[in-house]
């Protein structure tokens, strides 16, 4: 295979069996070593791939390409603006998730309510009706059954 | 202005003058012209630590482009972050300052599933008749965050609030799934280390700022300066 990285074709040199960067940049992606060059340069980078163990260098060049990208398209702030970003949208769904509590311990307090009221009217209706159906047997006991004659019997 | 390599205050590195070379020429061991461009930002004392790291990942050379092409009233802004970024690759030769990103970025998926399982129950409350309040919804374990989920710098805020950066990474956990889920930076692969919120990064960024009497330096971090700050 004589196709050379996208990293050697960038530095216009030949791309060595043993080529550092051709594992993390094929050569259908020039883009990727372009971006990462402009940011960091190409020693900086092999040396820094060479520090690393082999199985974890895809994800260090992951990483480096991501934040060369934040980097070229906001060059004052880089990844500081992604840091903000986020910040600001944990902030808004921590206050949104307590509005929400609120509101939540609002209607589950107003339903306790009405049903204590609910409950108590119950109780109150039927302490009436007690009182209703008693008076109404000492009413009776008194005048004795309606069909009776009134002439007392004592 | 700040970007006077012999303005008083702060103790800026001069360049050329009688001050001695700025923290980044010392580190250079080369000649502090006048007009330096990293004079203002690095001074002789400490500056050349933070110019160390700076330069073992972008290069000298790199940073003095990037700085040329930005406007001097952004340039300290530039300079913070830069150093922030060689920090923390330095800290994590891996993930660097993309570590703390995914943290966030969980964080932020987490509080969002919490917030729409708070506005669904609320929905049901307030129906006429409320049937019970649905299950808390089935942990389902989101897949690891990729660098692809992660957001684009085309989708930031035009202000900054520059102390965010040395936050520490709080670990806030859904009150429902707060026994079940373990956010976990190294999920998402390898050696992640959390510590681009520890005490150095931002004592970095009180001097820088500080310094300069940048106004963008808003609350100081909370963190304890003395103990790496990665919230349980």
């Amino acid at each position: 295979m004589n196709s050379r990285c996208a990293a050697c074709k960038y530095l216009r040199r030949r791309c060595p069996s043993d080529c550092i960067f051709s594992p993390y940049f094929p050569p259908n992606d020039p883009q990727r070593f372009a971006c990462i060059h402009r940011i960091y340069g190409a020693s900086n980078v092999a040396r820094m791939l060479q520090q690393l163990p082999e199985n974890q260098r895809a994800s260090a060049v992951d990483c480096l390409y991501y934040e060369a990208q934040c980097r070229v398209q906001d060059p004052v702030y880089g990844c500081a603006g992604i840091i903000s970003l986020l910040y600001q949208q944990i902030h808004n769904a921590e206050t949104e998730i307590a509005k929400t509590q609120a509101q939540i311990a609002l209607l589950i307090d107003s339903n306790t309510q009405e049903q204590q009221v609910y409950l108590h009217q119950n109780i109150e209706v039927e302490s009436d009706l007690n009182i209703l159906l008693q008076e109404q047997g000492d009413e009776f006991s008194l005048l004795g059954p309606p069909n009776q004659a009134s002439s007392g019997f004592i | 202005m700040s970007a006077t390599p012999s303005s008083s205050g702060g103790g800026s590195g001069s360049s050329g003058g009688g001050g001695g070379p700025c923290g980044a020429c010392k580190f250079l061991r080369r000649k502090c012209v006048l007009g330096c461009i990293f004079a203002p930002y690095f001074d002789s004392e400490q500056g050349a630590a933070h110019f160390a790291a700076v330069h073992k990942v972008f290069g000298a050379s790199n940073v003095s482009k990037l700085l040329l092409h930005i406007p001097v009233q952004k340039r300290l802004d530039a300079v913070v972050t830069i150093c922030y970024e060689a920090q923390a690759r330095l800290r994590d030769p891996v993930y660097g300052c993309v570590a703390h990103i995914f943290a966030l970025q969980q964080q932020v998926v987490n509080l969002q599933a919490e917030l729409s399982y708070l506005q669904a129950h609320l929905a049901t409350l307030e129906l006429p008749s409320p049937p019970p309040p649905p299950p808390p919804p089935t942990l389902v374990t989101p897949p690891p965050l990729s660098i692809s989920d992660l957001p684009s710098a085309t989708s930031v805020p035009t202000t900054y609030d520059l102390s965010s950066l040395f936050e520490p990474i709080v670990q806030v956990q859904p009150s429902w799934a707060m026994q079940q889920r373990q956010m976990d930076p190294r999920q998402y692969g390898g050696s992640c280390s959390t510590s681009t919120g520890s005490g150095d990064l931002q004592a970095l960024a009180r001097e820088l700022v500080h310094r300069q009497g940048s106004p963008q330096h808003g609350s100081a971090p909370c963190a304890d300066a003395s103990s790496p700050s990665m919230s349980k």
